[in-house]
């Protein structure tokens, strides 16, 4: 058993840091009405892992470029095709999970789905504190654009932005930040833990500010109280968090704004 | 600033606009009038240089343009408030920005918006309340040219006319360059120095009182009443 060991310290704390960059981005994400693109955007990455598995590779170095050329498609073709995202990831991505599914061996497969607490390394884990900041710094970053780009599209462009840019930019780092949680939370959940904070922090959100907030707040409480479940009772912790989140949502339902 | 021989086309299709050629003095309002599906935004859009376009525009050195759009995105789920809308626009927008609070109250009330409705969420306006935040969000900065495209609906005649005394205040008060899309003739009669009119090409420009003339306005709307909007 090893939980409270500086192993699982260390897991512990990258599983927060997880949770930072991708509740964050996660508010943008609900708020954008992308939640099932979040979601299936996530299924991307068992390919990938399966390829990096055979090859030898670091798991979350495949998932990470399957993510990434897929966020990239995704925003390619909507421009180009003016498809709703849904539309594209809907059609495109869910052939990769069954895809996945073959590639991935099946010992792996329960893994790379839903997470495992002590998958991680001590140097992944710290690769995945150290690459969560910098994406929640860059996140935090294009955050004005991405806001006005939402709310007023014209208004941002008369200003000199390019909501076009700070929308690849953001569909970048969200696949970069499920890539971080892949191994831990495991794809299927880890689009769920990019939602439910957003989606429970916006019933009792009154301001951008406090809406952010919460989402990062919630994510993070989600996330550690899904993680120490998951050590106590040696169970796979995506579903220990998403469960958790759920409870959050629920009671979030009680104090809805109109 | 000037315009010669403005045309913008999307791809292989019918250009939507064609050789359009127009200028606008310091400090004078144009309007440009035309029926729905006229090319009146693309004008807009081509004049802030966010499409690509041929021909020439060119404007006065230094020129700053505020751009008051005729509709925000439907179904917005971002909670916003009026405050938060103002201070996006800052790229201190994570510090405390007093003196950005200071000219933001200040733009409100010279579009007649008190300092409270700056904790109000940005969806719950109404549509002429949002319609002033929006020319305050345009003005923030001191402009010194507005784009400024008329709602077609939603907005009551005497909110309307509010607007356009507004408008016309700002243009004494400051010396704003205003370009204004409309679709009222009165507005364009009261208010205008010289009016544009569009229907993919340009059907005329000149000063109101002369180039308007009854002639020229069932050309521009009633031979093609098929596009003319029903509100």
């Amino acid at each position: 058993m090893l939980f409270f060991s500086d192993q699982f310290s260390l897991i512990f704390l990258s599983g927060i840091f997880i949770a930072l960059a991708a509740s964050f981005l996660g508010a943008f994400i609900v708020v954008k009405r992308m939640a099932l693109v979040g979601d299936v955007l996530s299924h991307v990455a068992l390919p990938g892992i399966g390829l990096a598995l055979i090859f030898n590779y670091d798991p979350i170095l495949g998932a990470a470029v399957f993510l990434l050329v897929a966020a990239f498609g995704t925003w390619f073709i909507e421009k180009k095709t003016a498809l709703p995202p849904e539309a594209i990831v809907g059609t495109f991505f869910t052939a990769t999970l069954a895809l996945g599914v073959i590639l991935v061996p099946n010992e792996e497969l329960l893994e790379g789905l839903f997470g495992n607490l002590f998958a991680i390394t001590d140097s992944e884990a710290v690769l995945i504190i150290i690459a969560s900041i910098i994406i929640f710094a860059l996140t935090l970053f294009v955050a004005r654009r991405l806001a006005l780009g939402i709310i007023a599209p014209d208004m941002a462009q008369s200003i000199g932005m390019r909501p076009d840019l700070s929308y690849l930019v953001f569909l970048l780092l969200f696949a970069s930040s499920v890539a971080l949680g892949i191994k831990l939370i495991g794809s299927v959940l880890m689009g769920a833990l990019t939602i439910l904070p957003a989606v429970s922090a916006r019933n009792f959100s009154w301001s951008l500010k406090s809406f952010l907030s919460f989402s990062v707040i919630l994510g993070v409480i989600m996330t550690a109280a899904g993680i120490l479940l998951a050590g106590y009772f040696n169970f796979p912790p995506g579903p220990l968090v998403i469960l958790t989140g759920i409870v959050f949502f629920a009671i979030s339902l009680f104090f809805r704004r109109a | 600033m000037e315009v010669k021989d403005l045309s913008v086309q999307f791809g292989n299709e019918e250009p939507v606009l064609k050789d359009i050629s127009f200028s606008v003095r310091k400090g004078d309002v144009l309007a440009i009038i035309g029926p729905n599906g006229a090319g009146k935004t693309v004008l807009f859009t081509a004049l802030m240089g966010l499409i690509s376009y041929d021909g020439d525009i060119s404007w006065l050195k230094n020129v700053n343009l505020g751009y008051v759009p005729q509709k925000l995105p439907e179904n917005i789920h971002l909670p916003l408030t009026v405050k938060e809308f103002f201070v996006l626009k800052s790229k201190k927008f994570l510090l405390k920005d007093n003196p950005l609070l200071q000219s933001v109250v200040h733009e409100l009330k010279s579009v007649g918006l008190g300092e409270e409705i700056l904790s109000r969420k940005l969806v719950n306006l109404s549509r002429g309340q949002l319609q002033r935040v929006l020319i305050a969000w345009a003005i923030l900065g001191h402009p010194n040219v507005l784009l400024f495209d008329e709602p077609t609906a939603g907005i009551d005649i005497a909110g309307e006319d509010t607007v356009y005394n507004l408008l016309h205040k700002l243009q004494d008060e400051r010396g704003l360059t205003i370009l204004l899309i409309s679709h009222d003739l009165h507005v364009v009669y009261r208010y205008a120095n010289s009016v544009l009119c569009l229907n993919r090409t340009q059907l005329c420009f000149g000063e109101p009182r002369k180039t308007l003339t009854n002639e020229q306005i069932a050309k521009l709307y009633g031979e093609s009443a098929f596009y003319h909007h029903d509100h």
